[in-house]
C-alpha cells in the first residue's frame, strides 16, 4: 500500500462522512433524541482526528507527482488549497464537537450556543469537503470535466488566498521570526498537553485518588487547546517544508500514535468507565491499562517528534 | 566557564555531539523535552488548578506530584548539561542561553514556594485559595513559558551551532 493508496482510502473519510454526522445532527432536532445528537457529535471528533492522515497523505502524493506529466499541477495545487481550506473547517468542527461532549459531562447537556456552532461549522465542512473531492476527482478523471481545454488553465481561486497552501508557506518560510515563533509555541503546547494529560492519566493509575475523574476530566480542555495550538503550527512546519516532514519515517509514526492517543482523549470523554471512578476509588485494571497506554502513546509522540532531525535523511 | 569549555573536549561531550548514534546527541535531546514536558506541564497544570480551574480537585494530594516534578527536573537538568558540555562555546556566548537560565531559576524558585507556602498548609482545602497563591501560580506559568520560549529561541537567535 503506497501513499496514494492511503490517500484513496482516506478522503472518503471527511466527505461522506461528514455528510452523514451532519444528517444524524439534524435528524437529531427533529426527532428529538438526545442519543443521535451524541453519536452524531462523537463521529464529528473521529472525522476530524481521520482527516489529518486523509490530508497528509494527499499532500504526500502530491509530492509524489509533481513531476508527473499525466497529472497538470494546477489543478492538484486547486484540489490542495481546497483540501487545506476543507480541513481547517473540519478540525473546528471537530473541536467543538468535543467541546459539547464535554459540556455534557460538566452540565448534563451541551449549550444551545456550542451545538449551533457545530451545525454552521460542519455545514461549512461539507460544502468545503465536497468541492475538495470534487476538484481532487478532476486530476485524474478527465472524463468528468466540462471544459478540459479551461481546466488545463486553472488559476481560479477556491479558497480565500491568504488560506492557500502557497500563502501559507510563503508566510512561513518569508519571514525569519514566524519559524522560531511557532517552535517556541509549539513546545509550550506540547507541555500544556503533556501535563493535564499526565495528570489525568496518572489519577486513573491511582495518584491523587482523592480526586474523583470528573473532578480531573475539567482539566481536559487546556489539554485540548494545546493540542489545539500544536496542529496549528505543526501544520504550518508541514506546508513551509512538506519534504521534511512527510518523507519522513518518524512523522509517520508521530501521526499514527497521535491519531491513537487522540481517540484516548475522546475515550476519556465520551465513555461511561472511566467516569464510575469516584472520590477515593481505585481504578479498573483497563482503566489503568489505557492510562498507562496513553501516556506511552503521548511520550512515542514526543519521542518520535523530537527524532524528526534525526531518524531519516529527511532534513 | 573555563571548565566547561575543557569539558566540550572531553571524550564524554565529543560521543554526545558527534557520535553518530542515536543514543548520543539525540536521545538526550529527548530526555530533555521529556522533562521539561512533565515538570512545566504538571507544575502548569498545578499552577491551572490554584488559579480556580477544576475546583472539584482537592489542592492539598496535588503535593504528591511533587517528588514526580523533582524527577522530571532532575531528568531536565542532567541531560540539559549534556547538551551543554557538547556545545559550551556557543552556547555560553549565546545571551539567549542565560536569559533562559534566569527564567528556569525563576520557575523552580517559584516552585520550591508554591511547596512552601501553599502547600505546606494541610488545611489548604478548607479555605479559598489566597491571593499569593493566585499570584505564584500564574507567575509560575509566565516563568516556565519563558523558559521555553527562550530554550527554543536558542537554535535560532545569536550565536547557533549546528546542532538541531
Amino acid at each position: 500500500m503506497n501513499t496514494p493508496h492511503v490517500h484513496l482510502l482516506l478522503n472518503h473519510v471527511p466527505t461522506v462522512g461528514t455528510v452523514i454526522a451532519v444528517a444524524l445532527l439534524i435528524l437529531s432536532f427533529i426527532r428529538k433524541t438526545d442519543g443521535l445528537r451524541r453519536v452524531s457529535l462523537e463521529l464529528f471528533c473521529v472525522i476530524a482526528l481521520i482527516t489529518l492522515p486523509a490530508y497528509l497523505s494527499g499532500l504526500g502524493t502530491a509530492l509524489q507527482f509533481e513531476q508527473n506529466p499525466d497529472v497538470v499541477k494546477a489543478i492538484m495545487d486547486r484540489h490542495h488549497d481546497a483540501a487545506v481550506f476543507g480541513s481547517i473547517f473540519m478540525v473546528l468542527t471537530g473541536a467543538a464537537a468535543w467541546l459539547c461532549l464535554w459540556q455534557r459531562r460538566r452540565l448534563g447537556r451541551s449549550s444551545g450556543a456550542m451545538i449551533g456552532t457545530v451545525l454552521v461549522l460542519s455545514v461549512l465542512t461539507v460544502a468545503a469537503m465536497a468541492r475538495t473531492a470534487s476538484l481532487g476527482g478532476e486530476i485524474r478523471h478527465p472524463e468528468i470535466l466540462l471544459d478540459p481545454e479551461a481546466a488545463a488553465a486553472v488559476t481560479a481561486e477556491v479558497a480565500p488566498s491568504f488560506m492557500s497552501a502557497a500563502a501559507i508557506a510563503q508566510f512561513v518560510t518569508g519571514h525569519t521570526w514566524v519559524w522560531p515563533t511557532m517552535e517556541a509555541l509549539h513546545f509550550i503546547g506540547l507541555w500544556l498537553l503533556f501535563g493535564v494529560v499526565m495528570l489525568v492519566n496518572l489519577r486513573m493509575l491511582g495518584m491523587m485518588k482523592s480526586a474523583s475523574f470528573a473532578a480531573v476530566h475539567r482539566l481536559l480542555p487546556w489539554a485540548v487547546l494545546g493540542l489545539g495550538i500544536n496542529l496549528t503550527t505543526g501544520m504550518m512546519f508541514v506546508l513551509g517544508a512538506p519534504g521534511q516532514y512527510l518523507e519522513n519515517i518518524a512523522f509517520f509514526w508521530k501521526m499514527g500514535l497521535l491519531l491513537l492517543a487522540g481517540l484516548d482523549v475522546l475515550y476519556l470523554t465520551v465513555f461511561d468507565a472511566p467516569w464510575a471512578v469516584g472520590p477515593g476509588d481505585e481504578a479498573p485494571p483497563l482503566e489503568k491499562a489505557m492510562a498507562a497506554s496513553a501516556l506511552a502513546m503521548w511520550v512515542g509522540v514526543m519521542y518520535f517528534g523530537r527524532m524528526l532531525p534525526f531518524i531519516g535523511n529527511a532534513f | 566557564m573555563d571548565f566547561l569549555l575543557r569539558l566540550e573536549q572531553s571524550g564524554f561531550a565529543t560521543w554526545v555531539r558527534e557520535g553518530g548514534t542515536i543514543w548520543g546527541y539525540p536521545f538526550i535531546l529527548f530526555c530533555h523535552t521529556l522533562g521539561l514536558g512533565t515538570l512545566a506541564g504538571v507544575n502548569g497544570s498545578i499552577d491551572l488548578r490554584i488559579l480556580g480551574f477544576a475546583p472539584q480537585v482537592p489542592l492539598a494530594p496535588l503535593k504528591r506530584f511533587f517528588p514526580l516534578l523533582w524527577g522530571a527536573f532532575a531528568v531536565t537538568a542532567a541531560s540539559g548539561t549534556a547538551l551543554l558540555i557538547a556545545d559550551a562555546a556557543t552556547k555560553l556566548a549565546s545571551p539567549v542561553f542565560y536569559v533562559k537560565m534566569v527564567f528556569v531559576a525563576l520557575a523552580i524558585a517559584n516552585l520550591q514556594m508554591l511547596k512552601t507556602q501553599v502547600f505546606a498548609n494541610p488545611r489548604l482545602d478548607e479555605h479559598d485559595v489566597p491571593g499569593s497563591a493566585r499570584l505564584l501560580a500564574a507567575t509560575s506559568l509566565l516563568f516556565w513559558i519563558a523558559a521555553t520560549t527562550a530554550g527554543r529561541l536558542m537554535a535560532y537567535l545569536g550565536p547557533v551551532s549546528g546542532l538541531q
